[in-house]
């Protein structure tokens, strides 16, 4: 079980809110471990820390064994870190396949002198992206809504295109931000499906996300936030059985 | 018909003018209207580089919109690298900074304007020449705008206005882009300055400050903003509209004014009228050739 993404004494408040104290976390190829924890925990900003939206205070971020935590977020993207959003941010000038032809992590056409002295080059590998683009498609079950546009899709197929734009990366690690908020019937199963094959695959996933019969079923491992600390680490069942942590997740 | 040809000229460089900052300012929205100033750049450079240092027009030329694109990147990457609203102010104080150091330096013949530029084509091969050239700079600028803005840059760059964090985040560099996107546009700039200068073969300072400004920012906004078409149908009816005007033998002093009073007028009535311009875009991008299809059902 190797090692891929790991987050060593992160450190981050805002004025008064401590949203990241002390934070030891590691993924592992393969595996997949489920972020939980109730709403304010600090899980969505780990994934801002992780992915470089913004610095942390304090502590080390590596991924396959190599310092990220000073880098530029699109820096971090191109060493294979991708991420899903809480709020989807897709694109919506674009259409559905045209959001996930903006995700490989080395894009064809993003510089512009390719674009004069190395039309074939970029020619050639806009259609492989082309490519890779249909297939992930098809995988996460949206070939039919290919030319949509995004805004048109159900919020469930919204979800799903989120996904398949992260996946365009082939990243090493992937984090998942509430995907199943919102998500029901055929996308339910299609994500459960789409996150297995991932992980099958070797890449480090860590999902945030409440609802508890997808992390049980999907995790191999769950990990308890509240108020920026990683109070609990273990399995899934075990995390939802303690009843200190229910306590605190409900809030009563 | 020398009057045709210079009427030819000031369209055609108005739709260089335009569709560079079209690329600016609609496909990648930086917010700045310091345009000019790298009109001008190019049109000193070449200007002062062929008659006070003997280069040959062509490479003076070349030299002069270089020297835009050099100044433009200066200008654009450390007020980008903060953050974007700073460009307006950087760019505006560079224009306004620049414009005032030409006026009060002797070499670009200060306030009073620079002379005496040498002429280009026209003496060996006729004004109709100079107009072809003009005319073929004018029509690449807005075919390689257009294959910018509907190719794998354009749609990129559509990604990053919709949404630049969620576009960092898939590995996209957004400074570098604008930072490129600014200069090739600013470059261009720097081009038609040059072009401009060899052929009336005579500048000053003032031709570039906020009215000229005001003029390109007009042609894109009342053409259409981030389309092919918009920044021309713009050019084409504020370069002939002050000419217009000028057919109606005002007083001089008035002029000026009322060309400004014209700009802007035309940019109210447009934003409540036509806020999308004559040329509509649409919302949605779209690749240039419809590409091979995707197999929907
Ligand atoms: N950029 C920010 N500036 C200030 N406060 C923030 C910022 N981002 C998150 N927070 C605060 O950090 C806390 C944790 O938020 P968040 O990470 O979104 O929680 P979760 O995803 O676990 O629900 C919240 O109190 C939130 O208001
Ligand atoms: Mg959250």
């Amino acid at each position: 079980m190797s090692a891929v993404l790991e987050i060593r004494g992160l450190d981050k408040r805002f004025g008064g809110i401590v949203v990241a104290d002390a934070i030891d976390l590691t993924l592992s190829a393969g595996r997949v471990v489920g972020l939980i924890g109730p709403n304010g925990a600090g899980k969505t900003s780990l994934f801002n820390l992780v992915s470089g939206i913004f610095p942390a205070d304090a502590g080390t971020i590596t991924l396959d064994g190599e310092r990220i935590d000073r880098l530029k977020t699109h820096r971090r993207a191109a060493r294979g870190l991708s991420r899903t959003w809480q709020n989807l941010r897709l694109f919506p000038s674009l259409s559905v396949l045209d959001n996930l032809m903006v995700g490989p992590r080395h894009y064809p056409g993003e510089k512009l002198w390719r674009l004069a002295f190395d039309r074939g080059g970029v020619r050639r590998r806009e259609a492989e992206t082309r490519r890779r683009a249909l297939d992930v498609l098809e995988r996460t079950g949206l070939a039919a809504v290919a030319k949509t546009r995004a805004a048109d899709l159900t919020f469930g197929q919204q979800k799903l295109v989120g996904v398949a734009r992260a996946l365009m990366n082939e990243s090493r690690c992937l984090l998942l931000d509430e995907p199943m908020a919102g998500v029901e019937g055929h996308a339910y199963e299609t994500m459960q499906r789409v996150v297995r094959d991932v992980a099958a695959s070797g890449v480090a996933v860590c999902v945030v996300e409440h609802n508890v019969a997808f992390i049980r079923d999907l995790c191999d491992e769950g990990v308890f936030m509240f108020a920026g600390k990683v109070l609990a680490r273990g399995p899934v069942a075990d995390l939802i059985a303690d009843p200190r942590l229910t306590e605190l997740y409900f809030g009563t | 018909m020398e009057y045709i040809y210079t009427l030819v000229i000031l369209i055609a460089l108005g739709v260089v003018l335009a569709s560079s900052f079209n690329l600016i300012i609609g496909y990648a929205g930086l917010v700045s209207i310091a345009h000019p100033v790298f009109y001008a750049i190019g049109a000193y450079v070449s200007a002062l580089l062929a008659r006070d240092h003997g280069v040959p027009v062509p490479v003076a030329m070349i030299l002069g919109a270089l020297a835009a694109m050099a100044a433009s990147i200066a200008v654009a990457l450390p007020s980008l690298r903060v953050s974007g609203d700073y460009l307006l102010i950087a760019s505006i104080g560079f224009q306004l900074g620049l414009l005032e150091a030409i006026k009060n330096v002797s070499f670009t013949g200060g306030a009073g304007g620079l002379t005496n530029i040498p002429p280009f084509l026209i003496q060996t091969a006729g004004r109709e020449a100079y107009v072809a050239l003009v005319v073929g700079v004018a029509v690449l600028t807005v075919l390689l705008t257009r294959s910018i803005a509907h190719g794998p840059y354009g749609r990129a760059l559509s990604a990053m206005r919709d949404d630049e964090l969620a576009f960092a985040a898939l590995g996209r560099n957004a400074v570098a882009m604008k930072v490129a996107v600014f200069a090739l546009g600013s470059g261009l700039a720097g081009l038609a300055g040059a072009l401009y200068a060899h052929y009336f073969r005579f500048v000053t300072p003032e031709q570039f400050e906020l009215l000229q400004s005001a003029a390109i920012l007009t042609m894109v906004v009342v053409g259409g903003i981030r389309t092919t078409w918009g920044p021309v149908v713009g050019a084409i009816l504020l370069q002939a509209l002050p000419q217009a005007i000028t057919f109606l033998d005002l007083p001089v002093a008035l002029l000026g004014p009322l060309q400004g009073l014209l700009f802007t007028g035309l940019v109210l009535v447009f934003m409540f009228w036509r806020p999308q311009g004559l040329v509509a875009a649409g919302e949605f991008w779209r690749p240039s050739r419809e590409a091979p299809d995707v197999g929907r059902p």
